[in-house]
């Protein structure tokens, strides 16, 4: 009985919700053989009065690309802001690469990207969050024990668009999305077992596959 | 997941007498929230404009908070203290920003440091959003100052040898507002998310300051004749 209990609990715990995803690109210029030296940094738009994008997020695909190729070397978000203040901040950013041509008349501006060696600024603009949630679960606590009996269900949407400045020829070289959606679940039977859609996940894995292959050769 | 689950459960009558008891003695303790602002603030990146400048921090900006009684059954009374943080912050921004930058704390420093004007910051007002009042989710701070360039003359008062700022009248004088949110997280503590929107309009603070100085009325006239000016 007990073997059986740890059997589900672990089937049931590997199992994910679906996730249905749409990803589109739009891409001029690619690196034929790759980015080369040089340096890339993936920052969030923070500039909408109801939404950030996610820093956990940021650094998702910031890892997704370090893992993917390890020539390309990603500067973390946080580091990147701070190195910069205050240009960088939601009242502050580049919203278009002119901006980063007006940007680099600041001499110590100018001195510090150089430093960098930024090759690509890769701005990610979008949000998740929950949105329908139904069904309901009772629990008990009593003399024998506790348990909980009941059915619950919610659904989560990822929206994420990504736009890619090439530094050195102060163009936009390109916009990618992803789209993500997915149905979480979580049966309980004495025991709630969770089954989570990683529609977050997704998202983080498919811009950061999308990303690889524009900027690596080895992708 | 833990959270998703709360909002699902409903409880047996036993376990929600035992919920209410919890519940009533974290009301207890929980109806007051205290927030002291702390965090680290990066030197900026500019240019410093060339004039010597004199710092002074009042008693009122060193110790500001926001207080907010509770109004309504279910709120939460709000101190939130930001002296701490804004010293912290502009004491870091000031001497990047401009060329030389003394602090004045005394009577003596007036008299010992040329400087070509005394910069005064003043918290004028601060208010704060949670998820709870608006149904926005998330933690927003907004703060409002009156920034002032001050003769060191008109500072001090030979009689008691001491600073005032009473009958001071500032050649340059502006204001200032800044704007700091954090979006709601899981586990993220009511607290944490109003000291991270604080961190942030900090922040916010500093770059209206650097990217609008230039046009403030009277302020290039001054940079180019320090002395003149005034």
């Amino acid at each position: 009985m007990m073997r059986a209990t740890v059997c589900l609990l672990t089937a049931t715990t590997l199992l994910g919700g679906c996730v249905t995803a749409n990803i589109d690109e739009m891409t001029f210029d690619a690196p034929v053989a790759g980015m080369g030296e040089g340096s890339i940094v993936i920052l969030g738009r923070r500039h909408a009065p109801d939404y950030d994008t996610e820093p956990d997020f940021i650094d998702c695909i910031g890892g997704h690309v370090s893992r993917g190729d390890a020539g390309i070397s990603v500067i973390p978000e946080r580091q990147f802001i701070d190195s910069l203040y205050p240009w960088f901040e939601p009242r502050t950013a580049p919203l278009s690469i002119e901006s980063v041509d007006r940007l680099m008349t600041v001499p110590s501006v100018a001195n510090k990207l150089g430093e960098l060696d930024l090759q690509y600024m890769i701005w990610i603009d979008g949000r998740t969050e929950d949105t329908n949630s139904s069904g309901s679960m009772t629990c008990g606590v009593g003399p024998t024990g506790a348990g909980c009996f009941g059915f619950g269900t919610w659904g989560t949407e990822s929206e994420y668009e990504a736009t890619i400045w090439n530094f050195g020829e102060g163009s936009e070289v390109g916009r990618m999305s992803a789209q993500t959606s997915g149905q979480s679940y979580m049966p309980a039977v004495v025991v709630p077992i969770p089954i989570i859609a990683p529609v977050q996940d997704t998202a983080c894995e498919s811009l950061g596959n999308q990303l690889l292959q524009y900027l690596s050769a080895e992708f | 997941m833990v959270e998703r689950l709360l909002d699902l459960t409903t409880l047996g009558r036993k376990a929600k007498s035992a919920l209410a008891l919890n519940c009533l003695l974290i009301l207890a303790a929980c109806s007051s929230r205290e927030v002291v602002v702390e965090g680290t603030f990066p030197t900026p990146v500019v240019d410093p404009v060339p004039v010597s400048v004199g710092v002074l921090f009042t008693k009122e900006f060193r110790e500001h908070e926001l207080v907010d009684d509770a109004t309504g059954r279910g709120e939460a009374s709000w101190r939130v203290s930001t002296g701490v943080a804004q010293v912290d912050f502009w004491s870091t921004l000031l001497p990047a920003f401009f060329q030389n930058v003394v602090f004045i704390e005394s009577y003596e420093d007036l008299n010992t440091y040329d400087v070509d004007a005394v910069f005064i910051p003043e918290v004028v007002d601060v208010q704060y959003a949670i998820p709870l009042y608006t149904n926005v989710k998330v933690y927003e701070i907004w703060m409002r100052y009156q920034l002032s360039l001050v003769e060191p003359e008109q500072l001090k008062d030979d009689e008691n040898q001491a600073i005032t700022t009473e009958n001071a009248q500032p050649f340059v004088q502006w204001p200032l507002t800044a704007y700091g949110k954090t979006p709601t997280a899981f586990l993220q503590s009511d607290t944490d998310a109003v000291n991270e929107a604080a961190v942030m309009a900090l922040r916010d603070a500093g770059a209206n300051f650097i990217t609008s100085f230039g046009r403030v009325p009277g302020v290039l006239d001054w940079v180019a004749n320090p002395e003149e000016t005034q």
